[in-house]
């Protein structure tokens, strides 16, 4: 995958293409879409998000129009504007195995679209899928060889620190055929709010480390695959940190509701003193 | 919608924790349409465009970390302006409202004509142009008192709007104004889904305002 610069849009964070009306496509590398799913999803209820200085924790749950309606708007042209500024990431996901593999057949038909397709492996705000797919390695295994076969494009695995050691999840997916990995999605976390518990995923500057070292681990055991470093960037130093472990490219996903601009500010680094 | 800067013209303390801040800038907005300002967070956090007079102005309240920064700022990063803009029903409306929502009064006041009355736990330190009453009796007392509207239209906290419509929604609809915890303000992060009887919307860009009976039993 050749991404110019090599920074990603992550997936969630940026919607189905609403941050191109603050951000400049020519900043872009490519942007993730929302995870979608098989049947539409109408999220966790509220209260949904809860921010700090140095984590944003979320309970979305996913909320999505489902692969069906997703197809009906890609063949009413309504991402048109999306796919003629940036280059795509589909984002797929699923409640378990057999909805992985759905999606994977319902998409396949419109890879051509999309410059990659990352599986989402790794979301804790649903009951099922998500997360929970990677603590049971026999169904992990299972997608990952039915989505191969599947998909011909660069398949992507986001995968988590939680369910399993991320170096040997990515030799897993390397040996499954699959060209790239995404670390790390965000972290199960609790927030007490006014009294009401706020259970989420812990995205933002407090994640940077651990990605760091999960990128760091699997470049050591996995180097071939392409690694795109999610967790905790927000400024020039955390992507030289994330190069320096051997990240191929870099994703930003709270920073830009700090403030948009954030993505030109690190394109034009990127494209001055990494390349 | 854009980012910008917004540089500050001057800061008039209403009460001691209420604010209207004035901008240089001029930006052309809907009424009750909203933008994200940035604070040390690591999300914008939501505020309300409206008018001081002439000029363009927020209105806040001092609760917490971020709006303590907003306040001490010559310059604030902001992106908007978000969210539909309020149109009311044809007839006369009122809106009820705290010190922290002057701005957006005072705009909707020049837009619809309609009245507006304050309600305020503390004395104000400052003149303004709309009837205030203070403490919660007298509050109470004021919704129980207005009659002859056509539409009502309330911003507050959830606590204060609840108050409002239940002593309010016999006598005509009640539009509020939805307080969701906000990350992106434009759609994307789905973070500010609210439950109605015509299914899930999202404040930021369904709203803020939305009918009362809509949302809430
Ligand atoms: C559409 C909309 C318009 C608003 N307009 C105004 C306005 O004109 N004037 C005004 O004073 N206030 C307004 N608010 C509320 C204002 O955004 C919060 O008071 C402010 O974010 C508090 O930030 P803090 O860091 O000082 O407080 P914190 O200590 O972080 O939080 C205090 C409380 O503020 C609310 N809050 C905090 N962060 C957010 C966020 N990102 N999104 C939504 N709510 C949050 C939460 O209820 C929280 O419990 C508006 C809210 C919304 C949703
Ligand atoms: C509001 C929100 C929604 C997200 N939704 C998704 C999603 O649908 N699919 C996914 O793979 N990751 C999702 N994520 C995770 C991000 O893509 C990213 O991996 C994570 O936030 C860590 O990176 P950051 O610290 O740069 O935000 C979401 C994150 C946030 C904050
Ligand atoms: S605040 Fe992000 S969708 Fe409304």
């Amino acid at each position: 995958m050749e991404l110019n610069p090599p920074l990603v849009i992550a997936s969630g964070v940026g919607g189905m293409g609403e941050y191109l009306k603050l951000i400049d496509p020519k900043y872009i590398g490519a942007y993730t879409l929302k995870t979608v799913t098989l049947f539409p999803k109408q999220g966790n209820p509220p209260p949904r998000l809860f921010a700090t200085e140095s984590y944003l924790i979320n309970n979305i749950g996913l909320e999505n129009i489902g692969i069906d309606a997703f197809i009906e708007n890609l063949n009413a042209n309504q991402y048109e504007e999306l796919f003629e500024k940036v280059k795509v990431i589909f984002s797929l996901g699923g409640d378990n195995p057999e909805e992985y593999k759905l999606v994977a057949q319902k998409i396949a038909t419109y890879e051509k679209y999309f410059e990659a397709i990352e599986v989402n492996f790794s979301c804790p705000n649903v009951k099922n899928g998500g997360l929970n797919i990677l603590s049971d390695l026999f169904s992990f295994k299972e997608v990952l060889i039915y989505l191969r076969k599947v998909l011909k494009g660069f398949l992507i695995a986001k995968v988590g620190v939680e369910g399993n050691f991320v170096e040997n999840v990515a030799q897993i997916v390397k040996d499954h055929g699959w060209n790239g990995i995404v670390l790390i999605n965000t972290i199960r976390g609790l927030e007490v709010v006014e009294g009401k518990l706020i259970k989420g995923g812990i995205s933002g500057p407090v994640l940077k480390p651990i990605a760091l070292r999960a990128v760091y681990e699997v470049k050591n055991k996995v180097p071939e695959l392409y690694v795109i470093g999610s967790g905790g960037i927000t400024n020039e130093k955390d992507v030289d940190d994330f190069f320096k472990v051997g990240a191929n490219a870099i994703s930003l996903g709270t920073a830009i509701y700090k403030n948009p601009q954030i993505v030109e500010k690190i394109a034009k680094y990127i494209r001055r003193c990494c390349e | 919608m854009e980012n910008f800067s917004l540089t500050v013209k001057k800061t008039f303390e209403v009460t001691r924790d209420s604010f209207i801040i004035t901008f240089n800038e001029k930006i052309d907005f809907a009424p009750t349409q909203f933008i994200m300002i940035e604070t040390p967070s690591v999300v914008r956090k939501p505020f309300a465009l409206g008018k001081w007079f002439d000029d363009l102005a927020i209105g806040i309240q001092v609760i917490g970390k971020g709006t303590q920064y907003i306040v001490k700022q010559d310059v604030l990063l902001a992106h908007g302006p978000l969210g539909r803009g309020f149109v009311p029903p044809s007839g006369k409306g009122a809106m009820i409202t705290t010190p922290a929502c002057l701005a957006m009064a005072f705009d909707l006041h020049q837009r619809y004509s309609c009245d507006v009355f304050i309600g305020s736990l503390e004395r104000l330190q400052m003149e303004i142009p709309f009837k205030t009453v203070f403490g919660n009796e007298k509050f109470v007392n004021l919704l129980k008192s207005l009659n002859g509207y056509d539409w009502f239209y309330v911003v507050g906290s959830d606590q204060m709007e609840k108050v409002a419509f239940n002593l309010l929604r016999e006598k005509a609809p009640v539009y509020l104004s939805f307080n969701e915890y906000m990350a992106c303000g434009i759609g994307a992060c789905r973070g500010c889904a609210i439950q109605t009887k015509e299914g899930i919307k999202h404040v930021c860009i369904d709203g803020p305002v939305f009918r009362g009976d809509l949302v809430w039993n």
